[in-house]
C-alpha cells in the first residue's frame, strides 16, 4: 500500500489554482455598507493578505441625496437648511458657512452681537460633536462605557442649546444676515453652569479612556499619517493637526470673533491615531476656554439685519468662503448668475478629503487596526456623499 | 427587573402550593415578542444620531422597553428601525437586509425621509420617496429628526400592535401601518408627570393582590 503525501503548498496551489505563497492568499472583503463601525453607510473594499490590509478602497454613493442639485432650485435662505443634513454634528457651522459666503458676496454687514452668538454656538457644537466622537471611539474599540459617558454629557449641552434653538440635532439657527432667533434669557447662565459641570468631566474622560492601556495600545503607532501625505490628500481639521501641521482657520484666517479670544491650537507629533485622539480631547478644553471668554462680552443689538427678505440676489460671479467645522474646513463655492437662486452651489466637505487618508494610513497594517484608525478620522458619511 | 406595566395575558389560578398560569399560546408568545424586540443597527444619516445613539444613551435608555440589544447582524435582529434617508443605491441593500432578518420581523420608519422623502422630496434624483416603496413598514414616526420620546411612542405603538395582532397560525398577517404621532398639545412636562405618577403608583407590584383582581377574560377559553 502506498500513501500519497502532498505538501501544504501543493494543496493550496491545487485549491486556489495559483502558485502563490502556501501561507496566505490575497482576497477581497467587503466591509459595509451596513456595518456598525463604518458610522453609516460607507463601503470599503479591502484587499487582504491574511490579516494584512493591502488596499482599502472606499466606495461611495450609498447616501448621496443630491443636496447640491436641490440647492440650485432654492433661494439662498433655503439652501441653509439642507446643510444641516450634511454634517449633522456640526450643523450650526454648516449653516454659518453658507451664511458667510452669501454675506461676503452680497456685501451684507452683520453686527457684533450676531458674530459673538455665532461663535459661541459654533464652539458649543464643536464640543458636542467631539463628545459624541469620544463615546463612539470607545464603542468601536469594544468598550461600551465611554459611549454612555459621552452621551450623558452631550444631553446636558443639548438641553442648553435646545432652549434657544428649539431643535436637538438639525439646528437651522444661522441665516444669511443674522440668526433665526435671539438667545434665551437663561442662555448665558446655563452655559456657565455647563462649563462648570463639564470641566471636571473632561478629567474623568482622561481617567476613563486617555490613560487606559488598551486604548493606548490600540491607537499608538496605528494609522500613522505623515504631515506630507496629509497635506497632499487635502486633509483638514483634527486629522491634519494630528499630523503636526498647525493649520486652523480660526487662528490663521480668523472669522467671527475668534480674533478676540485667546486659545491654542493643539497639534500632534507622530500623526498616529493617538495624536488625533489627543488633539480632539484637547480641542474640547480650548473650546470651553473660548466660550468662557466670549460669554460675558456679548454686545447688545439686533439678532437679524433689518429689512432682509428671502430674495437675496448675488451679483454675477464666483464666490468661495470657508470655515472650520468640527471635522475640518468646509468650503462653499457659489456660482451666481444674478438670480436669487445659485447657478451652482458646491461644497468642499472636510470628510471627503479625510476619508482618502485611510488607505495610506492603514496600508500593510492589520485589519483590526483599521477600525480604530477609521474611528480616529471621525467620519460623517452623509457629508462625504451629500 | 423593571416595573411591570402590562398585565400578563391570561390568568393566574391559585392552587395549593403555588399558582398556575392559564393562558393562550398565541398571546404569551406575542407578549414575549413585543417585550424583547432586538433592533438592527441600521442608521444611514442624521436620524441615526437621535434614534440609535441618543436612545441608547443613559438619559433616554431604550433598555426600559426591552429593545436595547442592538445587533449589527440582520440574522439576529427582528426590528428594523429605519433611521435616515434611503437613496436608490442603498435600496437593494435594504431589501436584502430585510429579507435576511429573522421572522417575524417588524419595521419602524423614523423621520420624514423614510416616510416620504422628507426635505429631499423635490428635485432630488436619488432619494427614494418613502421606504414603503421597498419594504413593508409597520409604524411611521414623523419628525426631522423625531425626538427620542417620539421613537418610544412608536415603539410602544408597535408593541401594542404585536400584542393585539398576529397569530402564530397566520404569521406575518398584519394590520395597516400606523402613524405614531404624539397628539397635539401634549408637552414634555405632561409626559414626564404622567410617567412619574405611573412610577410611583406601580412601583410595587404585589402578585397575589394582582391575581385576586384578575378576572377570567371572557372569550379566552374557547378551545384554543
Ligand atoms: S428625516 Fe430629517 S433628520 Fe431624519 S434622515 Fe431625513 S433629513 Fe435627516
Amino acid at each position: 500500500m502506498t500513501v500519497e503525501v502532498s505538501s501544504l503548498k501543493e494543496l493550496v496551489e491545487q485549491a486556489s489554482g495559483t502558485s502563490g505563497s502556501p501561507d496566505t492568499q490575497e482576497y477581497f472583503v467587503n466591509m459595509g455598507p451596513q456595518h456598525p463601525s463604518t458610522h453609516g453607510v460607507l463601503r470599503l473594499v479591502l484587499k487582504l493578505d491574511g490579516e494584512r490590509v493591502l488596499r482599502c478602497i472606499p466606495v461611495l454613493g450609498y447616501i448621496h441625496r443630491s443636496i447640491e442639485k436641490i440647492s440650485e432650485h432654492m433661494n439662498y435662505m433655503n439652501c441653509v437648511h439642507l446643510t444641516d443634513r450634511m454634517d449633522y454634528l456640526s450643523s450650526i457651522m454648516n449653516n454659518w458657512a453658507v451664511a458667510k459666503a452669501v454675506e461676503e458676496a452680497a456685501g451684507i454687514e452683520v453686527n457684533d452681537r450676531i458674530q459673538y452668538i455665532r461663535t459661541i454656538f459654533a464652539e458649543l457644537e464643536r464640543i458636542q460633536s467631539h463628545q459624541l466622537w469620544w463615546g463612539v471611539l470607545g464603542m468601536d474599540l469594544g468598550a461600551f462605557t465611554p459611549f454612555l459617558y459621552g452621551i450623558r454629557d452631550r444631553e446636558v449641552l443639548n438641553d442648553v442649546m435646545e432652549e434657544t434653538i428649539g431643535a436637538r440635532l438639525t439646528m437651522n439657527y444661522v441665516l444669511p444676515g443674522g440668526l433665526m432667533a435671539d438667545i434665551h434669557p437663561n442662555f448665558v447662565n446655563r452655559v456657565k453652569e455647563f462649563i462648570k459641570y463639564f470641566r471636571p468631566k473632561l478629567d474623568e474622560y482622561d481617567d476613563l479612556l486617555t490613560g487606559n492601556v488598551i486604548i493606548q495600545e490600540r491607537l499608538r503607532n496605528v494609522g500613522v499619517l505623515s504631515a506630507q501625505t496629509a497635506v497632499q490628500y487635502g486633509a483638514t481639521g483634527p486629522v491634519l493637526r494630528g499630523s503636526g501641521v498647525a493649520f486652523d482657520l480660526r487662528k490663521d484666517h480668523p472669522y467671527g470673533v475668534y480674533d478676540q479670544a485667546d486659545f491654542e491650537v493643539p497639534v500632534g507629533t507622530v500623526g498616529d491615531s493617538w495624536d488625533r485622539y489627543w488633539v480632539r480631547v484637547e480641542e474640547m478644553r480650548q473650546s470651553l476656554r473660548i466660550v468662557e471668554q466670549l460669554l460675558d462680552n456679548i454686545p447688545p443689538g439686533d439678532y437679524l439685519v433689518k429689512k432682509l427678505n428671502s430674495k437675496i440676489k448675488l451679483p454675477e460671479g464666483r464666490y468661495y468662503s470657508q470655515l472650520e467645522t468640527a471635522r475640518g474646513i468646509l468650503g462653499v463655492f457659489i456660482t451666481s448668475d444674478k438670480k436669487d437662486e445659485p447657478y451652482r452651489l458646491h461644497y468642499r466637505s472636510p470628510n471627503f478629503n479625510n476619508l482618502w487618508c485611510l488607505e495610506p494610513m492603514i496600508k500593510g497594517d492589520y485589519i483590526a487596526s483599521l477600525i480604530g484608525a477609521m474611528s480616529s478620522l471621525d467620519l460623517v458619511i452623509p457629508d462625504i456623499d451629500r | 427587573m423593571g416595573i411591570v406595566t402590562d398585565k400578563l395575558p391570561g390568568a393566574l389560578e391559585k392552587v395549593p402550593g403555588g399558582n398556575v398560569l392559564v393562558t393562550r399560546f398565541d398571546e404569551i408568545i406575542n407578549w414575549a415578542r413585543a417585550n424583547s424586540l432586538w433592533p438592527l443597527t441600521f442608521g444611514t444619516s442624521c436620524c441615526a444620531i437621535e434614534m440609535l445613539m441618543a436612545t441608547g444613551g443613559p438619559r433616554h435608555d431604550m433598555a426600559r422597553f426591552g429593545a436595547e440589544v442592538a445587533r449589527p447582524s440582520p440574522r439576529q435582529a427582528d426590528l428594523l428601525i429605519l433611521a435616515g434617508t434611503i437613496v436608490k443605491r442603498m435600496a437593494p441593500r435594504l431589501r436584502t437586509l430585510y429579507e435576511q432578518m429573522a421572522e417575524p420581523r417588524y419595521v419602524i420608519a423614523t423621520g420624514a425621509c423614510t416616510i416620504s422623502g422628507g426635505p429631499f422630496i423635490y428635485h432630488s434624483y436619488t432619494t427614494v420617496r418613502g421606504a414603503d416603496e421597498i419594504i413593508p413598514v409597520d409604524v411611521y414616526v414623523p419628525g426631522c429628526p423625531p425626538r427620542p420620546e417620539q421613537l418610544f411612542h412608536g415603539l410602544l405603538t408597535l408593541q401594542k400592535m404585536i400584542k393585539e395582532g398576529e397569530t402564530i397560525r397566520e404569521p406575518g398577517v398584519r394590520r395597516k401601518p400606523v402613524i405614531s404621532a404624539l397628539p397635539e398639545g401634549v408637552t414634555l412636562e405632561d409626559i414626564q408627570g404622567e410617567m412619574k405618577e405611573l412610577l410611583v403608583k406601580e412601583n410595587v407590584v404585589d402578585v397575589h393582590q394582582a391575581v385576586d383582581k384578575l378576572k377570567w377574560p371572557s372569550g379566552t377559553n374557547d378551545g384554543s
